[in-house]
């Protein structure tokens, strides 16, 4: 545990030190707030419908079986096979065996957070399927051998040059910093993947109960291409994506949209109900959905609930001070920023992760961009709570005499004056060597010097009397 | 569950896979059995997600909406839209264009017939097929639509036994005729009108502009994946 702590604190003051990535992330970010800032003050009535976003995730939740249930029999009506994965490594080797039992060769893969979270490009490379992510950001993260930062802009801690030397290393292309000629050299090596690849895998950003419909959201066309070009699609499915009804969809897909990016819609919305029809040109002749459980189930039934309600949407990680001054790496999980430090340590184990929940200073801008109305602040704290026992004996007794001075009167007056003989400000003004315990606190901050007179002294003389 | 008939995956094996789905439902409803739900599922959703009224005039809306997201609106009558859509193909110094098949919206059997036959007087190679050869190598493509949608600027292509995914999505420009009765005015309008038919089409896609990117350095370029450039062409009866 304390050499987890400790490779932690080194993540984040490399990453802190990064002054490149720093200047990137706050450059796409900021841009991002104010264009999303505009495209939600056009809707008339966005508080009410985050309010309604939240109700209905929150309904089909609480009902999950029933509509789980709902959903399967509409799928089977359509002809779309559904499988299930109690975890990571089921739903591998269940993709892994539909790939072999169809004879695939080449994958495609449309960006999902959920497939990074399964890690199956490995697991499909070791099958022998050659797996090319389409997403532009997510093919560069890949040729690079790099981690994606961002649940909506993976690349955002890399500049063109470095974005150039990975497309000129994997395909051989002349050297330009120009970012529309980088997409085309990548389109050019793409649309050859494309025409010839077997198998499509998706991830899915919601799935309707009544008709087992399908839905993925992509700006780039590559959802699309990888729904239309293969002979075989898998869209691995999280279990939380479900939305009772068709009519349902609109109250997500207009908040989606302007929350993550500030479009009205994502430019390509895709309804995949079965596969394609026999009449039909083009289209996969099998539609493999895999539900996937790893951890999910889990939380459903206690008081974390809210938090599968999430939309991916990543206004979160894009209104947070923190992650916007140290980007997605530091955080060292497959799901970064506000809403990650809540689902990390629910998916894969709150002692492992204990550190992630702390690592916020509880502002609440999250929670004020969230289009499904998370509470993630007071999510986070109640996150903290559950390992509080796990904390130092240092710190456990420090809070445990904190409790007590805070409950007494006197004691807090004593305390409170003995402060301003302790806490002596530098010649600047302000406190940067505490005593004791409290050096830790300011190493990386400094403290104000404690006013000459108490706030409850200040009562007393000047306004008391007054009323 | 089976374990012996099949690999455990249930991959090949039908039985399997449905017992192993069934098996994790009913797990979870034996867990979740005292925990009665509290939250109703809202009703009246579209008096708050509805933002474009019935009476507002969808062709300006549209033709704004959609230009904020990168698609060029050019208007058209039934008496002219062949003329706007032969100029575009002359701008874009197209040699061959993929045409779309009798019923794919505005495109009625005479309709087509026109099309091919100005195609063929301009020095432009008609195409009818869908085959991969034809959709990766044509210059364009000229497609009808399901409907469109005012409050976003979107146009709807869905999958039919006509018509295919590939011709709104890999060539490289596409221009989409809209008749202009086929505009909705919201968003909420086209899941309506989805929700009641009986049988959905096995792909329907949204399509809001051009394909887009702006993963480098988030500068936005278009043209990823999908068509670079898309043009509606909007008629109205003369
Ligand atoms: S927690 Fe809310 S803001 Fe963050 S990604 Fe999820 S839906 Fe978006």
């Amino acid at each position: 545990m304390s050499a987890k702590k400790s490779d932690f604190r080194q993540r984040i003051a490399a990453g802190m030190a990064d002054r490149r990535v720093i200047r990137a992330v706050h450059q796409a970010t900021f841009h991002k707030v104010e264009t999303v800032a505009d495209a939600l003050s056009l809707l008339r009535n966005h508080q009410e419908l985050r309010d309604l976003a939240a109700r209905i995730k929150q309904h089909t939740l609480e009902n999950l079986p029933g509509y789980l249930e709902q959903f399967i029999s509409a799928c089977e009506r359509n002809g779309t096979r559904v499988h299930f994965a109690a975890d990571a490594a089921a739903a591998r080797e269940i993709i892994c065996e539909i790939a072999r039992v169809s004879g695939s060769k080449l994958a495609v893969k449309s960006k999902s957070m959920t497939t990074e979270e399964i890690h199956l490009n490995e697991a499909l490379e070791a099958a022998g399927v050659r797996t090319v992510e389409t997403d532009l950001g997510e093919f560069i993260v890949q040729i690079d051998h790099d981690r994606p930062s961002h649940i909506v802009s993976p690349i955002i801690h890399k500049d063109r040059q470095q974005i150039a030397r990975a497309l000129v290393r994997e395909t051989g292309c002349d050297y330009t910093e120009d970012p529309t000629e980088l997409t085309a050299v990548a389109r050019k090596h793409l649309r050859d993947v494309f025409r010839h690849c077997d198998l499509g895998i998706t991830g899915v950003n919601f799935a309707v109960a009544e008709t087992g419909t399908i839905c993925i959201c992509t700006n780039e066309g590559n959802g699309r291409m990888t729904t239309t070009r293969p002979r075989v699609h898998v869209a691995l499915l999280g279990i939380e994506k479900l939305v009772p009804r068709l009519r349902d969809l609109p109250v997500f897909l207009k908040l989606l949209a302007r929350s993550s990016t500030g479009q009205p819609l994502t430019v390509y919305t895709t309804l995949i109900t079965g596969p394609k029809r026999p009449a039909d040109p083009d289209g996969p002749e099998q539609v493999h959905v895999v539900l996937l459980d790893n951890g999910r189930s889990e939380i459903l039934g206690g008081p974390f609930i809210e938090v599968l309600r999430c939309i991916r949407c990543g206004a979160c990680l894009n209104a947070c001070p923190v992650f916007r001054n140290i980007g997605g790496h530091a955080y060292g999980s497959v799901y970064p920023g506000p809403i990650g430090s809540l689902v990390t340590p629910l998916l894969s184990g709150i002692v492992a992760h204990a550190e992630l929940p702390r690592a916020s200073s509880l502002c609440g801008a999250c929670r004020d961009a969230c289009p499904v109305k998370l509470d993630i602040p007071g999510l986070l704290v109640k996150l903290r709570a559950r390992t509080c026992n796990r904390q130092p004996l240092t710190k456990r007794m420090g809070m445990t005499i904190w409790k007590w001075i805070m409950r007494s009167p006197t004691m807090f007056g004593c305390v409170q004056r003995s402060m301003r003989w302790f806490l002596r400000p530098d010649r600047d003004g302000w406190i940067s060597n505490g005593p004791g315990p409290a050096g830790e606190w300011t190493k990386v901050r400094d403290l104000p010097p404690p006013p000459k007179k108490s706030f409850h002294r200040r009562w007393r003389e000047e306004w008391a009397d007054e009323d | 569950m089976k374990t012996n008939d099949g690999p455990k995956t249930g991959v090949t094996n039908d039985d399997a896979r449905r017992d192993a789905v069934d098996a994790f439902v009913n797990s979870l409803k034996r867990r979740r059995h005292d925990a009665p739900a509290k939250t109703m599922l809202p009703e009246d959703i579209e008096i708050v997600t509805r933002l474009v009224e019935r009476d507002e005039d969808p062709a300006a809306l549209f033709t704004q909406t959609a230009t904020t997201v990168g698609v060029n609106v050019h208007s058209a009558t039934t008496a002219d839209w062949l003329d706007v859509v032969a100029k575009l193909l002359q701008e874009h110094q197209a040699k061959d264009a993929a045409i779309p098949p009798v019923g794919d919206g505005f495109f009625e059997a005479e309709r087509v017939e026109q099309l091919k036959q100005r195609l063929v007087a301009d020095g432009v190679a008609a195409k009818s097929e869908t085959d991969d050869e034809t959709l990766f190598s044509v210059d364009m493509a000229i497609t009808g639509v399901a409907a469109a949608i005012a409050e976003t600027g979107t146009i709807a292509c869905e999958a039919r036994p006509i018509i295919a995914r590939g011709s709104s999505l890999i060539p490289p420009v596409h221009i989409a005729v809209v008749a202009a009765e086929q505009l909705l005015p919201d968003l909420c309008d086209y899941f309506n009108v989805l929700s009641k038919r009986s049988e959905l089409p096995a792909d329907a896609s949204l399509i809001t502009g051009p394909s887009k990117t702006a993963d480098i350095e988030g500068v936005l370029v278009t043209g990823v994946h999908g068509p670079a450039t898309v043009h509606v062409v909007l008629v109205r009866e003369s």
